[in-house]
């Protein structure tokens, strides 16, 4: 049986700009899934898969998604990553923020 | 002599040598195969849209816990004291003054979810082995951005709600302190005063690592400095390098008084100290939580590992 564990990584942030979600560890884990969920109006939203040496220094893994303005809840998936992850987040501004939730579903 | 033999092989074979547990083990979390049943602390969400009681803070978001091998920028990864992963509390990088209430995602913190079992609870102990150290995203030490952490019981008895605990106040707005505190409410501290509202839904005593005044020596309304409780715990000389610790805290449940903490080779007798009872809450008579925090002294994301814990009962003070 593989061990599994879920976490909310981000709870009802609001986004005003450029988001790099809390930086977790998941060495442990071989596959990630992250659910990004809206509360309420948002702009469309790119959604970048991160990966970091070190929890500072981060690189793009993978191809971003979208959440369109008309949907409230995406998944982005994760395979062959190293220790740390992230999702980094773009579109919201200071005129249309974002409030999200961002899910992790771990499994290794 | 035969039963000391067989207690001590059993003992051994738990992997307990390094704990003092009382006679029931209800509780022993080594987090290499994950995270036990612990998870983080969050609000209620019964208000409509799913919504929290009103708060003076964002009670939930606080940073995400997580497993750990403790892997560092520049040194090999630490792995745990026993195995390759520990239960690691994270903050975010957000922090205000000391004297402020905390800002939101200044503290981690984990809870693991029980109930009282039957009369061994007399006496419950909590007892882990952990470290402390700040993300290596700067120059220095960093030893100084640590604000707090500490461990504490939430209970609810058939009469009053109350959490007996204890934090190690390191770092007051960039300045050392490195002493500990034991929980316990301030004479006539009202319930606006311990949550700065007067809608406020916790009473003087439950939650202290947010509720309460603080005060600029690193003192508040929720803590009492425990006698003689100056420690200089081992924080190592880079905040790649981690030490493993011991603390453990013993309280009466019948009397709701302190018996003891004990902190690597100190022990502080704190027989006879109180706690501070609150009316009970709807729904959670029999409660006992165990729960571990952390907090950051500034904009800079802190961390607690837990290598392994231990939650034991007993009739008597000891095994």
């Amino acid at each position: 049986m593989l061990t599994s564990a879920t976490t909310l990584v981000e709870r009802r942030t609001v986004l005003t700009t450029e988001y790099g979600t809390h930086p977790y560890e998941a060495a442990w884990a071989s596959e990630a899934l992250f659910f990004v969920r809206t509360e309420g109006p948002h702009p469309a939203l790119t959604i970048q898969p991160q990966v970091s040496p070190d929890g500072v220094d981060w690189l793009d893994r993978g191809a971003p998604v979208t959440l369109p303005a008309d949907r409230d809840l995406v998944d982005v998936d994760m395979v062959r990553f190293g220790t740390w992850v992230r999702l980094l987040l773009t579109g919201a501004t200071p005129q249309e923020p974002a409030t999200v939730l961002v899910r992790l579903e771990l499994k290794g | 002599m035969k039963e000391t033999l067989a207690m001590a092989l059993m003992v051994h074979e738990r992997g307990l040598e390094k704990f003092r547990p009382l006679e029931k083990v209800l509780v022993h979390d080594d987090f290499d195969r994950g995270f036990n049943g612990w998870l983080d602390l969050t609000p209620n969400f019964v208000r409509p849209g799913f919504q929290s009681q009103p708060s003076q803070l964002d009670l939930g978001s606080w940073g995400p816990s997580m497993i750990s091998a403790a892997p560092m920028r520049f040194a090999a990864g630490h792995g745990s004291m026993e195995g390759n992963y520990s239960l690691k509390l994270a903050t975010r990088p957000t922090a205000r003054e000391y004297e402020q209430p905390p800002a939101e995602g200044a503290m981690s913190t984990v809870i693991k979810r029980l109930s009282k079992l039957d009369d061994d609870h007399r006496y419950i102990q909590l007892e882990a082995w952990y470290s402390y150290t700040p993300e290596q995203d700067r120059w220095g030490t960093g030893e100084e951005d640590i604000r707090a952490f500490g461990l504490w019981f939430d209970v609810q008895d058939e009469t009053h709600r109350w959490q007996p605990g204890i934090r190690y106040v390191n770092s007051v707005n960039g300045t050392k302190v490195k002493r500990w505190q034991y929980f316990q409410v301030a004479d006539g501290v009202t319930r606006e005063q311990w949550t700065g509202s007067p809608e406020g839904w916790e009473a003087p005593g439950i939650d202290a690592i947010w509720c309460g005044q603080r005060y600029a020596d690193g003192s508040a309304d929720g803590f009492q400095w425990v006698p003689d409780g100056e420690q200089k715990l081992v924080y190592n000389e880079s905040p790649d390098k981690l030490n493993w610790l011991y603390m453990r805290l013993l309280v009466d449940l019948d009397r709701r008084e302190y018996v003891e903490f004990q902190s690597m080779g100190r022990t502080f007798d704190l027989r006879g100290t109180a706690t501070t009872p609150a009316p009970p809450y709807d729904g959670i008579t029999g409660l006992i939580n165990p729960v571990f925090f952390i907090e950051t002294d500034t904009d800079r994301r802190v961390f607690m590992y837990l290598d392994s814990v231990v939650y034991s009962t007993g009739r008597e003070p000891q095994a």
